[in-house]
């Protein structure tokens, strides 16, 4: 598709990103400033520090992806921004920004969701792919989202056309992660520490609870997360440390095998109810994305149950997985195409559902 | 006063406060136009279309703009977030330098009062208290502003929390902010300090509890062709 050259950016939560992208599938720059390490010391996003980081970092931001850009203003159709759903102060920030530039620089504005952003990172190139050698996603498709605010799977019959399938009904997937990271004692975030621990596991038989939720494709990860407490509390039981000691931790040995257990839990819901919901609609190919996809296990877990049903599975590099300005460039384009724009009141939609056209 | 659209003009904005302020002033400091509003939770939806109308009406047009000022705070999140990445936003596209004015030192400027002791709200029940040059103080719910010789309090955002003479202190004090924010913006832009396009951030009243404001940890991701 030869389409829009986009500035595009991305605020939603605690990863500042801005784009160029062409035509919703080229990437010309991408650059993210992330507050993982600013939020460390408390575990979890605060939304005051989150947005006022957004202000701070904004602009060496946008400086940085349009000096690795080579493009000017004059080249630049439109100016794509999230507005929703996420932190609503960290949204203000790019959503105004964006809206300011759009004004000055007289080009259109297109509001892009956030969720519909993750989905069309599966139509973003790697380097050296060009259009036409590489395959692009294939209506219809579904799409597995999971990351530490989303936990989502949709349908996509055609562009901009999405089907909710299933959702968490109570925790997101990576938010789950991140709690039990810390229960084992593996630091924050937890994804990346627990696939980690996990790959050390010599045992790999721990049986941590599945939430099936019956025939339908929603998920539940709160008593998986209240399972792992009891597990943890007992592994310590039986390595004799008591229960009101803070000072001693579990071996390595058991807490790789339970962060494997964990992560293996997680990992067969999502992936089970990908592949059956791709059987029930006929999808021609499978979209992951969301932070959660830079896990190891999942990717290849679903991987095998996409090789299964003969369906390319597409999952985006690590950095368009995570939130990033290019995602919402990809979206963006199609809805500039589609002749979406949005005007100078575009306000933050913090519970933006995924949208349909 | 209307410009010609060739004059050039500076442009203030303020949204720390529960009316939004926005003006235009000479580069030497002199407000000629100015506009306010009561934005309840709305800064987004009415800031940007606000000031594009309001120019308009002045026939400012944007390129002329040769600086922008923007109320730092103390203040309400949601306003601060929308009045500063919009400055910003409008600043980067013009090219034009931004200069970050602490609402509160301007309020106590506009006051007119002697010795001005500012109270605005922080938070439903809290009370943050500044005097001129001073760090703020908070001002806990149940707890009464002492007031040296001379002093008197200037009061904004506290019907009911406040005494009715602060109180209509501060309704004069309002009044005045955008002249303020000019003459101080434009003095600050002469000055022609570094540009603090990238570091401008709130001063936000309150943080919540056990949390502190660090600047940095930032981890940056390239992710070109
Ligand atoms: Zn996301």
């Amino acid at each position: 598709m030869s389409g829009p050259l986009l500035l595009s950016i991305e605020s939603s939560c605690d990863e500042t990103g801005i784009a160029l992208v062409d035509g919703g599938r080229r990437i010309l720059s991408n650059v993210v400033a992330s507050q993982v390490a600013l939020h460390a010391p408390t575990g979890g996003i605060v939304p005051e520090l989150a947005a006022r980081a957004h202000l701070r970092w904004i602009v060496p931001t946008l400086d940085e992806a349009w000096g690795a850009a080579d493009v000017s203003w004059s080249d630049v159709d439109g100016i794509a921004v999230t507005y929703g759903p996420g932190l609503a102060g960290s949204l203000l920030v790019g959503i105004n920004f964006a809206k300011a530039l759009a004004w000055v620089h007289d080009v259109p504005l297109i509001g892009v969701n956030h969720l519909e952003g993750h989905v069309y990172a599966g139509w973003l190139l790697d380097p050296g792919d060009d259009a036409e050698s590489r395959v692009a996603p294939i209506f219809p498709l579904v799409a597995l989202v999971v990351s530490g605010g989303h936990t989502f799977l949709a349908e996509m019959t055609d562009h901009l056309t999405y089907r909710l399938l299933g959702t968490t009904v109570d925790d997101a997937a990576g938010e789950a992660f991140d709690k039990v990271g810390r229960l084992l004692g593996l630091g924050y975030p937890g994804g990346p520490a627990i696939q980690r621990a996990a790959e050390g596991a010599v045992r790999r038989d721990v049986a941590f609870p599945r939430a099936w939720m019956g025939d339908s494709y929603d998920m539940s990860f709160s008593g998986l997360k209240t399972a792992a407490r009891r597990i943890v509390a007992d592994a310590r039981a039986a390595e004799g440390i008591a229960s009101d000691d803070t000072e001693r931790a579990l071996s390595a040995a058991t807490t790789a095998e339970l962060a494997w257990g964990f992560q293996d839990a997680v990992v067969d819901v999502l992936a089970s109810k990908t592949a059956r919901a791709a059987r029930a609609v006929g999808a021609r190919s499978i979209i992951l994305g969301g932070g959660v996809a830079a896990n190891a296990c999942l990717r290849e877990r679903l991987a095998g149950e996409a090789a299964d049903l003969h369906l390319p599975l597409i999952v985006p590099r690590p950095a368009l997985c995570t939130d990033n300005g290019a995602m919402i460039g990809a979206a963006g384009a199609r809805r500039f195409t589609a002749g979406d724009r949005a005007a100078l009141d575009l306000d933050a939609r913090p519970s933006l559902p995924l949208a349909t056209r | 006063m209307t410009h010609d659209g060739r004059r050039p003009a500076i442009l203030a904005i303020d949204t720390a406060t529960s009316r939004v302020v926005i003006a235009t002033g000479s580069p030497t400091g002199v407000a000629d136009g100015i506009s306010t509003w009561q934005a309840g939770h709305r800064h987004g939806e009415t800031l940007l279309p606000s000031i594009t109308r309001f120019l308009g009406e002045q026939n400012i047009r944007r390129s002329r703009l040769t600086g922008i000022v923007v109320g730092s705070g103390p203040g309400a999140f949601t306003g601060l977030r929308v009045g500063i990445a919009t400055a910003k936003g409008i600043a980067h596209g013009l090219g034009i330098p931004i200069v970050g004015v602490s609402t509160a030192e301007a309020l106590l400027a506009a006051s007119g009062v002697e010795r001005a002791v500012l109270v605005l709200p922080a938070g439903p029940s809290d009370r943050l208290m500044v005097r001129a040059g001073q760090k703020p103080e908070p001002l806990p719910a149940g707890t009464e502003p002492k007031l040296g010789a001379g002093e008197r309090l200037v009061a904004l955002d506290l019907e009911g929390r406040a005494p009715d003479d602060a109180l209509e202190r501060g309704e004069v004090t309002r009044e005045r902010l955008g002249h303020e924010l000019i003459r101080m913006g434009a003095e600050r832009l002469r000055a022609g300090g570094p540009s603090e396009l990238e570091t401008l951030v709130p001063d936000y009243v309150t943080l919540p509890r056990g949390v502190r404001a660090a600047d940095g940890s930032i981890a940056w991701s390239r992710d070109h062709r």
